[in-house]
């Protein structure tokens, strides 16, 4: 089950290591209204590790959020995979800094990582900033950053049917959060995140 | 004859800066089902874009009245509430939300602008089983997430659910046709088939005559570069299928 930390509530662990075949399910979510610096170190030191970060972000008023994400493969074999998505309006500033890093002894090595904002508004900030480095060579590693409006043409098949412009826009949303929303396995906890969105 | 349902006088439109539409005029009774027929580009899902208000498409000149209202000033909801449903030709995917989700948004905001209260969850769910026999979707469709990982086929089918759920006044229907087997194109024209009723009006936008077939249109027009170039009856049909829409003009 993967362990969920509330950004501005729980304590999120700075570094974790993770050793021989451990597995590692994590969830890090911020809420709206919530502003803060996290700084988060996941090194993968045995064998046959497996790491799944997972974050969610809604920031959609003055919310200044960054988020440091570095991911340390320090011996072969092990997979780490991270999804982050983000939205934010208003006047709010976010940064994403994900770091893999992968030693020059950690073959077979396969890390992966995406990072997806939906910006709600010209005034908000979003910066995104994947970084790989890599000094083995038989590894599998994809990064992915995007930062995107919501779709017109989804927009309008949903208002076509008679879901009206505000009510579309939330669909939209819980459409792009549902991936990591999905993760957090406490029902009440789901439900207020999709609700929040109403404050987006 | 029955009542006018919808009326388009000399309607201009563009996109992006370009005019499509050079003057449409279309009236549609209640009870009748048209046809608009016309090569690829000719305007066609541009008319049924306009007529559903997509934002990105402008109305330079013309008008169009739904059953007595100006569609025009409608926004693509309101439009939906006053009875209006467009089967897109290329259906939207919407991952993370589920047909089921989908559709209770869809009625439910229907109701509440007619000032009714959310229809009751078995009475929904009965209304989504009947539905889905009627296009022969089984069980799970309703879990599936909108249009998602759908064949053509399947997508086509979901956009007649829609139709048979939200019960349109006027239904349009752009290419559901194009890419079905012989067994789906039933199933559509099954589905506009049981719309047909004395208060209703239908459009079928196709450049293929196999749906006429089965659903056979009171009046056929021919769309040819933003303009109707010819109406008349089921016969034109037969003529386009024998020489084309080259020598097809006013
Ligand atoms: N969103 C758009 N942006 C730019 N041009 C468009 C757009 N939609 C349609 N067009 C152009 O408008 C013309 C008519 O297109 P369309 O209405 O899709 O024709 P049809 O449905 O009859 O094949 C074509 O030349 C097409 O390229
Ligand atoms: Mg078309």
């Amino acid at each position: 089950m993967a362990k969920v930390y509330l950004i501005g509530k729980d304590a999120v662990p700075g570094r974790i290591s993770l050793g021989k075949g451990e597995l590692l399910d994590m969830v890090l979510v911020a809420l709206p209204g919530v502003s803060a610096d996290i700084g988060l170190e996941v090194d993968l030191d045995g064998e046959n590790a497996e790491l799944n970060l997972y974050g969610l972000y809604l920031c959609p008023n003055e919310e200044r959020l960054n988020i440091n994400v570095k991911v340390a493969h320090n011996v072969g074999r092990c997979t780490s995979r991270q999804l982050f998505k983000g939205i934010v309006g208003g006047r709010s500033r976010t940064g994403f800094y994900g770091l893999i890093y992968v030693a020059k002894d950690a073959q077979q090595t396969k890390a992966y990582q995406e990072n997806h904002n939906l910006q709600l508004s010209e005034e908000a900030k979003v910066e995104t900033r994947p970084q790989l480095e890599i000094y083995a060579d038989d590894v599998e590693c994809s990064h992915g950053a995007t930062v995107g409006k919501l779709d017109e043409q989804e927009q309008f098949y949903m208002r076509s049917r008679g879901i009206p412009e505000d009510k579309a826009r939330e669909l939209q949303m819980i459409s792009f959060i549902s991936s990591v929303a999905a993760q957090v396995e406490d029902e009440t906890l789901r439900e207020k995140i999709y609700d929040s969105l109403s404050e987006c | 004859m029955s009542e006018v349902l919808l009326e388009i006088k000399g309607l201009h439109a563009e996109v992006e800066g370009k005019e499509i539409l050079k003057g449409v005029d279309l009236a549609i009774r209640r009870g009748e089902v048209h046809a608009v027929m016309g090569p690829n580009g000719a305007g066609k899902s541009t008319l049924s874009a306009v007529l559903t208000g997509r934002p990105d498409y402008t109305v330079t000149a013309g008008s169009v009245t739904f059953a007595g209202r100006d569609l025009l000033t409608m926004s693509p909801e309101e439009r939906s509430w006053a009875g209006l449903f467009l089967s897109f030709q290329y259906p939207i995917e919407i991952p993370g939300v589920s047909i089921t989700n989908f559709m209770k948004a869809a009625i439910n905001a229907r109701r509440k602008a007619a000032g009714q209260e959310e229809m009751k969850p078995a009475e929904f769910l009965k209304l989504m089983k009947e539905k889905m026999a009627f296009v022969q979707m089984k069980g799970e469709f309703a879990k599936r997430e909108v249009n998602v990982g759908f064949s053509g086929g399947e997508k086509k089918r979901n956009e007649i659910f829609q139709m048979a759920m939200l019960d349109p006044t006027l239904a349009i229907l752009d290419e559901t046709d194009s890419g079905l087997d012989v067994d789906a194109l039933k199933i559509v024209a099954q589905g506009v088939n049981d719309l047909r009723s004395p208060e209703k009006a239908a459009i079928i936008v196709t450049h293929y005559q196999k749906l006429l077939e089965y659903v056979v249109p009171d009046v056929v027009h021919v769309l040819k570069e933003g303009r109707i170039v010819r109406t008349g009856g089921r016969e034109l049909v037969d003529i386009i299928e024998k020489e084309g829409f080259e020598k097809i003009d006013g």
